[in-house]
């Protein structure tokens, strides 16, 4: 889910897309950021805590969109160029010049004007909570990290700046109502110590705010009924109405109440995952349905329009939800909600939320049963979480009780959290390929041109296999050491910048301890460590050893020579035919498979043992995928694998495009070797045809029981044929419909750039 | 048995189309047809061929190391009630090993398919039948002048063998290749309608005619036959169905 500076701006909107042209709309442009700045200037030195609840109320109400046509729930949100939260608009308090520059030129405003932005720019820029991460890395630190933009320079590593991933109570949220919840917070006021007294007068003070914004929507609803003149959408907006007052003082009653109180309170928040929505929300939905207040018809509805206002917070990396798996309270009235969520999803055909689901032998069938109608229709969704295997792996990774391992929760692209009591944000990216090609040129890097890791060796120098592996080990370990560092330093800066009031107030232990999230609060305080490349490093080194040292073929020298001639020049491209034919992960070879395990293992453990080394509970490898293997494959050198210059790299821990050619059970034998108890979430990408979905449904479900059996831990299936992406890419206004899966996130074919659009093509369809 | 060797030119795993369940099909080179619409020209001759292109047809290989790969896909046999399904070419034209290779997987509880056209000796084929689940039996043409013209055999010994397997209660799917101008006349089609009559329990897989495989035919510098015919649409497949199905053969289904 890293996804600061998306390069797709020209196809896929983001956020911070709409969150400019929000700004462009506005009457008074820039005025928002303007007096978010001047209340954080006039608290700049006051506490942590005051600061803070002095930018929120800045930023609160002020922040909420109306309510629009067939809304039948409040709550769009756009933010401000400057603002302060986990990772809307940035880590803490951002402030996004580039942005801001685009609205001062893009809305014509005078000099006075562009003078006064400028100003703000200049004031923020060594204020943001991410320039003061930046300032607090050690030398060292900042000479193995450079750069922060992973999306066009060339690195091995790069770190992210957010609090992503955190995923809130709301059970506990719908079940004491803010009043409770104020309540229990005020009777930990008593005994407190002074600083524990302000960090908890301002959980209360921020959970006014959310009560206000409820007001403030309450207020909007009835007056767009009183002038609506329609009889049926105004009885809508009075239900919004009547349930925003109501839970702006009491615990939700009915269905409505619920989810209308926990959409405002995770606007609020700035977290955009979900967790377990079935959990929280099945009992309200199983007793107004048993109660005849609600139709199931109504109830999916409502379940649409909320899906559509995920939509509009336009947030593909993230928006999960998560339906089904063991450990919710109420599983029958969970499941209920389950399936409304899948009919739901069915109905609107959108890229988000992420339904995601979770199940394990003995969960009713009829969640499976859907699920796989809703994915055969093409939708991308659900995506499926087996918990037989993933229960007891999470256990293992994080170091944890099974019965705490059952409350993990996938979020983002992929990366999994224990809901309400562990983060993990990943604020690192590190390109495994970017680090093989540093240890063949002694860690010059030759994209950069520049020396980017450590010195590991002349290839000359390299006898064996073993030497080649050591030097590429010393390059990762040098930079996943640096990755942990530096998200120890990130957690301790955003603990010192601010207390994270609305996640602080709904995550576990906390509100007991009185102490803020990221100062001492949470329960479990991980890291986690996208890597991008396994696949291509892991084929790469086979083809070195097969090629170089075991057949003799060629000398390491000549062999990079070839690679960084890119395969041009004399004889390089028989070369590469032949690295082309040493076997490919993904093929349930014993070789090419043994190596993928190796590389996993190596990347997995060494990123594990930082945990300790840096003070995290857990620092985890993620092999998640959002775009990123074809964003860092266009910095990265031609791979001894035979992939040439700038091609993508493989996509998570899936085979390269195209390499998996032994059938559909030889891909998924090679998946379930890479062991899932020493990470923190990986996506398995599948794509199946529509014909396999509805003449072979039953054999696509052996397939699917089989790989579960196996040890499969997720599946992400896209259901398309070639001829119709083909067709997408000739004839895009014809094809706005097509959705496929890329990585962690969906999206309609039409919409990504042509390099994507090709990798997609190219990896093998199942049919 | 497990040492005989054998020659391969094909080994697909998760195959959904070749009998039930999910399935590893072992492609046996050679050929004693010469089917006028054979689009795996790869797999007519016995022994292993370059291509043009400089690609390899064909490997050999023994029942054991075939087996190797067959044993990698036991969950999904097992989930799904496939297995083996062992083709060709005509498989049993490399009989030892085509032999050995189906007493291999039953030993080991393997459910198998034997993809042929029945073209051999009654006491071989009948030799078979203790280590095959299931024959899927090719049905290509019923007029025996037709039958030598498609295929370059007669059809006495497939048609003798096919009721021969019938009547010893062998489970059959038959499997019918439909050409649209060479064999899908009104004769051919009854003849399969009055196979469906006559032996319910026959399953009827009906295989229109497609044009993929003709690049092989470049690659191995020979000519692509000439056909006059063309790939039949959704109404003219209907349409054979429809005749079977009103012909009392219901179970007649698409491959």
């Amino acid at each position: 889910m890293a996804h600061a500076a998306s390069p797709f701006r020209q196809t896929m909107k983001t956020l911070h897309d709409l969150n400019v042209e929000a700004a462009l709309a506005a009457p008074a442009p820039l005025a928002r950021e303007r007096a978010i700045t001047a209340a954080f200037r006039a608290h700049e030195h006051d506490s942590p805590v005051t600061r803070e609840l002095a930018v929120l109320s800045s930023q609160f109400p002020s922040s909420f969109e109306p309510i629009e046509d067939g809304d039948l729930i409040a709550g769009r949100i756009r933010y401000p160029l400057v603002s302060f939260g986990p990772e809307p608009g940035g880590l803490g308090y951002a402030c996004l010049a580039g942005q801001i520059r685009s609205v001062v030129t893009e809305r014509g405003l005078d000099e006075a004007a562009r003078a006064e932005a400028e100003e703000l720019i200049a004031f923020w820029e060594a204020r943001t909570t991410e320039s003061k991460t930046r300032a607090a890395y050690p030398p060292a630190l900042a000479a193995a990290l450079p750069s922060d933009a992973w999306t066009s320079d060339s690195g091995a590593a790069f770190p992210l700046y957010r609090m992503a991933g955190t995923v809130l109570d709301y059970a506990k949220l719908l079940r004491l109502g803010l009043g409770g919840l104020d309540a229990e917070v005020a009777a930990r006021v008593a005994g407190a110590e002074p600083a524990q007294r302000e960090f908890l007068e301002g959980l209360r003070a921020a959970l006014r705010l959310v009560a206000a914004s409820l007001r403030h929507y309450a207020a909007q609803s009835r007056s767009l009924a009183a002038d609506c003149g329609d009889d049926a959408r105004e009885a809508e907006l009075k239900v919004i109405a009547s349930s925003c007052e109501a839970v702006a003082q009491r615990a939700p009653a009915t269905f409505h109440e619920a989810i209308q109180l926990a959409w405002i309170y995770a606007l609020i928040s700035g977290t955009w995952n979900y967790g377990r929505v079935d959990d929280w929300l099945g009992p309200f939905l199983a007793r107004d349905l048993d109660a005849r207040l609600l139709t199931e018809e109504t109830a999916t509805e409502t379940i649409c329009s909320w899906w559509r206002l995920m939509k509009a917070y336009e947030n593909q990396f993230n928006n999960r939800v998560i339906i089904g798996g063991r450990g919710r309270a109420d599983g029958d009235a969970s499941d209920r909600f389950a399936l409304l969520a899948m009919e739901a999803t069915r109905r609107v055909c959108l890229n988000q939320p992420q339904l995601s689901l979770r199940f394990y032998k003995g969960q009713n069938p009829a969640l499976m049963a859907r699920a796989l109608d809703v994915i055969g229709e093409g939708c991308t969704f659900p995506i499926l979480y087996n918990d037989d295997v993933n229960i007891p792996a999470v256990a293992r990774a994080f170091g944890v009780q099974e019965t705490e391992a059952a409350q993990y929760t996938p979020y983002g692209c992929g990366e999994y959290v224990l809901a309400h009591r562990s983060v993990g944000t990943p604020n690192g990216v590190v390109n495994l390929a970017k680090c093989l090609e540093l240890a063949l040129h002694d860690g010059w890097d030759p994209v950069a041109r520049r020396q980017a890791g450590p010195r590991t060796g002349n290839v000359a120098g390299f006898a064996s296999f073993e030497g080649v592996w050591r030097a590429y080990a010393a390059q990762l370990e040098h930079f996943v050491a640096a990755l942990a560092e530096q998200e120890r330093i990130e957690y301790d800066v955003a603990g010192r910048e601010a207390p994270f009031l609305f996640l602080s107030a709904l995550y576990d232990d906390c509100i007991a301890r009185a102490m803020p999230i990221f100062s001492g609060g949470v329960r479990h305080l991980g890291g986690t460590n996208e890597t991008y490349g396994n696949t291509t490093a892991a084929d790469a080194l086979l083809a070195i050893e097969h090629v170089v040292f075991r057949d003799r073929a060629v000398t390491l020298p000549r062999l990079v020579a070839a690679l960084d001639a890119n395969f041009a020049g004399p004889d390089y491209e028989a070369l590469r035919q032949r690295l082309l034919t040493v076997p490919k992960y993904g093929n349930d070879d014993d070789a090419a498979d043994a190596m993928a395990q190796r590389v996993h293992e190596h990347a997995c453990g060494l990123t594990r043992a930082q945990a300790a080394r840096v003070g995290l509970d857990s620092y985890l490898v993620v092999v998640i995928n959002n775009h990123a293997n074809t964003i860092l494959g266009r910095t990265t050198a031609a791979s001894a694998d035979g992939r040439r210059a700038c091609e993508r790299l493989a996509n998570g821990n899936n085979p390269t495009p195209g390499a998996d050619r032994s059938g559909v059970t030889a891909f998924l034998n090679s998946l379930v070797k890479l062991d899932p108890g020493i990470h923190a979430g990986t996506v398995q990408n599948m794509k199946f045809s529509g014909g396999l979905f509805r003449r072979h449904r039953a054999k696509l479900e052996a397939l699917l029981r089989a790989y579960w059996a196996g040890g499969g831990t997720q599946a992400m299936i896209t259901v398309v044929s070639r001829a119709d992406l083909e067709s997408a890419m000739r004839e895009p206004e014809n094809w706005g419909h097509l959705m496929v899966r890329v990585g962690g996130f969906s999206i309609r074919f039409v919409e990504l750039p042509r390099d994507v659009q090709i990798e997609i093509i190219s990896r093998t369809l199942y049919e | 048995m497990n040492d005989i060797v054998g020659i391969v030119f094909d080994l697909q795993r998760g195959a959904l189309h070749d009998g039930p369940g999910v399935r590893t099909v072992v492609f046996l080179k050679g050929c004693p047809l010469r089917c006028a619409w054979c689009h795996n020209p790869e797999s007519q001759a016995f022994a292993p061929e370059t291509g043009r292109s400089g690609k390899t047809y064909g490997w050999a290989t023994t029942v054991e190391e075939v087996m190797a790969v067959v044993r990698r896909d036991a969950r999904y046999y097992a989930e799904s009630g496939g297995g083996l399904t062992v083709s060709g070419g005509e498989p049993t034209a490399q009989y030892m090993f085509c032999a050995a290779l189906l007493a291999a997987a039953k030993a080991e509880n393997i459910h198998t398919c034997l993809d042929t056209c029945g073209a051999l000796d009654w006491p071989r084929l009948d030799a078979l039948r203790p280590d095959v689940d299931v024959f899927l039996y090719d049905y290509k043409a019923t007029d025996p002048a037709r039958h030598r013209a498609l295929t370059g055999i007669e059809p006495d010994l497939p048609f003798a063998n096919l009721a021969r397997l019938l009547e010893a209660g062998a489970s059959v799917r038959l499997r019918c290749p439909l050409v649209p101008g060479m064999n899908d006349d009104a004769e051919h089609l009854g003849a399969i309608a009055e196979l469906g009559r006559r032996w319910p329990k026959l399953a009827i897989e009906l295989m229109p005619y497609h044009e993929a495989g003709e690049a092989k035919y470049g690659d191995l510098g020979r000519p692509r036959p000439e056909l006059s015919t063309h790939v039949p649409g959704p109404a003219e497949i209907a349409a054979w169905l429809d005749s079977l199905h009103g012909a009392g053969a219901p179970q007649a289904a698409l491959g």
